[in-house]
């Protein structure tokens, strides 16, 4: 089954290579992210009934955590290959882009899909070699456009990166080194599902270290303070519907490294030791973003800024520990995910019809957009976390998990930091959509799929907001049981 | 139990030697030399997956020593050379910390993660001696990627931080499993042939590959 799910992208991506018209790398993009997604949601109902599956000589698992971070991935990656087909589309129209880029486009959006995937089935610290692998996917996107700025970001996100990573590998081979000890010197010794049974036996010197090295290395990744510098140039230079995928996905995938060998840690340190961390590291994300929200001048930086914030708050959560802040800190990821690549389309289309990313220079869309102006305005709320979207609900179980637990300094601090980001963001959104339009932008919306992918996102925004699924909770539960 | 003695003599000149091209590195500053250096880390890096492997007889170290003479050892210094050749790039590396600091600020990190290692808990003399010089490497990696002007000495830096890594692996456990290990070169072969995609696009848009004009995106 987990086979079928890696091969659906690889596939689809080589089938891209060889098409002709514009129409058939489309069609075959499309067709592809949709098998996609129905594997990836048949996978999830497997692991719903039988809790674990393993395949391929056990390197290959998926339990509920691998299935959560599955759904998260074919969720957005589907809704972002119809983004894509308004979005390139547009891109091939005015000729900023040729047919033969349209296919590498397509081919290497498709591959990225499936290293992301990778990285939720892979049952071993060999994790880390499908992370390194998305980076390279990346940014090979990232240069698609052949701009001085694109080149820049890509260069900075690959060298920052790929030594962030090292340092992972680094902690990656301390954690073997502690269950060889132990389990001695077979290929399970790396795996989740034998790490886990004789993790509380790890020597806690060794694991400190090594979770120290996971921390900054995937830190790096998912765009933690202060290791977050590449990720405001690489999330605002790539492609749109490239962008949607980074901040709401890869940044997940990273964290999911973290929470991952958070819970090998804890088992042998102490919860107390990994907790500390990720407060310090999170709450100092939540506060790096909110100076860079208040000034920001490119609405595409404000996006990256804000997932650097939410990213930070994930980390909040799972530090902060308990079922609430374990439970909010998941639930955020996914409510990020469907927010947050939501506004990264609503900044897309304002970008193809204005051609700027400066804030100053865009007004009225409210007017301009009848569509695109409304959705910023709901986005802007439901990003920043006001009832009743989503990310509200998992915000405020995180900031309860915290007083509850006694971390009251802490959960002040988020309060104010997301307070003052709230001021913020809806200073510069509301600068956007109000006002009245350039005079040389003529009123309406640049393409129908691009609103269409929009469309699906906010139902996910409103529902979650005001009721959370039976199955859905059920499934969330059973995350955090495998993450605790 | 002679042999293991002799074995682990041997070992320790070799990591002494790999720590010695680390510095013929950190103190030329011609690229050939720098690239020709990080060749003979690879080829020492080799034969102490070598050793280790003919010390416990297992096939698979066999195949990571040879993986590593092949791909660190050949195949990425001649991509580094073509790199080279192709942009005609100016063959003196512009430096932001001189020749004598970079090799003293090298000294001083071979000290520290010495220290640094010694603080934990290690099961033999000799992992903790390798392991003491991975972190060197590591760092020294690290260190020759932000004090030098060129893109493609950070490419190198990285390599020399992923060459320290693997001196860890394989002499603190004989090296991860051989499907995690075959990925990783993979992926550090891939990584090399992307960034010098991305070396050759800088120089195309830039005309130079200093990362001083890499600077525009900040806030």
């Amino acid at each position: 089954m987990i086979e079928y799910l890696l091969l659906a992208p690889v596939i689809t991506g080589i089938l891209c290579l060889f098409t002709k018209t514009r129409k058939q790398v489309e069609v075959v993009s499309l067709t592809g992210s949709i098998i996609t997604l129905l594997l990836g949601l048949i996978l999830v109902v497997q692991v719903y009934r039988y809790d674990i599956i393993i395949s391929w000589q056990n390197a290959l698992f998926a339990d509920a955590f691998s299935a959560f971070i599955v759904l998260i991935v074919s969720i957005v990656g589907f809704v972002a290959s119809i983004y894509s087909t308004g979005y390139m589309g547009h891109e091939l129209e005015h000729r900023i882009i040729d047919l033969r880029k349209l296919r590498i486009y397509y081919a290497l959006f498709h591959v990225f899909m499936f290293t992301m995937l990778l990285v939720g089935v892979t049952n071993n610290l060999g994790l880390w070699i499908a992370i390194e692998m998305t980076t390279l996917v990346s940014a090979l996107l990232m240069i698609l456009y052949s701009r001085k700025s694109s080149i820049e970001a890509a260069w900075k996100y690959m060298i920052i990166c790929t030594v962030g990573i090292t340092f992972a590998l680094f902690g990656t081979i301390l954690t073997y080194y502690a269950s060889v000890n132990i389990l001695g010197e077979t290929g399970e010794a790396l795996n989740w599902t034998s790490l886990l049974a004789v993790a509380d036996q790890f020597d806690p010197a060794i694991m400190r270290l090594a979770f120290i090295f996971i921390l900054i290395g995937y830190g790096t990744k998912a765009g933690l303070a202060p290791m977050h510098t590449w990720l405001p140039d690489a999330h605002s230079e790539a492609p749109t519907p490239v962008s949607a995928l980074l901040s709401g996905v890869l940044l997940n995938c990273a964290m999911y490294g973290i929470i991952r060998f958070n819970t090998i840690a804890s088992r042998s340190t102490g919860t107390e030791f990994s907790s500390n961390l990720l407060i310090v590291f999170g709450l100092l994300s939540i506060g790096i973003a909110v100076p860079f929200i208040l000034l920001q001048e490119d609405y595409k930086r404000l996006l990256a800024y804000s997932s650097v914030e939410h990213m930070g708050i994930v980390a909040l959560g799972i530090g902060f520990g308990g079922i609430f802040g374990v439970f909010g800190a998941i639930l955020h990821m996914f409510n990020h995910a469907m927010t947050k690549s939501f506004m990264f389309f609503g900044a897309g289309n304002v970008l193809l019809k204005h051609k700027t990313k400066e804030i100053d220079k865009v007004s009225g869309t409210l007017k301009s957009m009848p569509f695109t102006g409304p959705m910023l305005i709901i986005g802007g709320l439901a990003i920043t976390g006001s009832p009743p979207f989503s990310i509200f609900i998992s915000e405020f179980t995180i900031l309860a998990a915290g007083f509850s637990r006694g971390y009251i300094v802490s959960s002040v601090l988020f309060l104010l930091f997301i307070i003052i980001i709230f001021a913020g963001f809806f200073y510069h959104i509301s600068r956007m959509v109000l006002g009245v339009p350039k005079p040389e932008i003529k009123t309406g919306e640049v393409s129908r799929w691009m609103l269409g992918a929009m469309a699906v996102l906010i139902v996910f925004m409103f529902v979650l907001g005001v009721y959370i699924p039976p199955y859905f909770y059920e499934m969330l539960m059973k995350v955090v049981n495998v993450v605790r | 139990m002679s042999e293991l003695v002799f074995g682990s003599k041997i070992m320790q000149l070799i990591i002494a030697l790999i720590l010695v091209s680390t510095f013929m590195i950190l103190g030329s500053t011609r690229l050939y030399s720098c690239v020709r250096a990080f060749g003979i880390q690879s080829f020492l890096l080799a034969s102490v997956a070598g050793i280790v492997a003919y010390s416990t007889g297992r096939y698979e170290i066999y195949i990571i020593a040879l993986l590593t003479l092949v791909i660190k050892a050949a195949v990425i210094p001649y991509i580094f050379i073509y790199i080279i050749r192709e942009i005609k790039v100016k063959r003196e590396i512009d430096l932001y910390v001189n020749i004598s600091p970079s090799l003293i600020i090298g000294g001083v990190l071979i000290v520290i993660s010495y220290y640094l290692i010694r603080s934990i808990n290690i099961r033999t003399e000799l992992s903790s001696f390798a392991l003491s010089a991975s972190m060197s490497l590591v760092s020294i990696g690290l260190f020759i990627m932000i004090s030098r002007k060129k893109a493609i000495m950070q490419m190198l830096g990285i390599l020399i931080m992923e060459n320290g890594l693997f001196l860890g692996a394989i002499s603190l456990t004989h090296g991860m499993p051989l499907l995690v290990e075959l990925g990783i070169f993979f992926d550090v072969l891939i990584g090399v042939l992307i960034m010098g995609i991305l070396i050759f696009r800088i120089n195309k848009t830039f005309e130079c590959i200093d990362t001083d004009m890499l600077k525009t995106l900040i806030g």
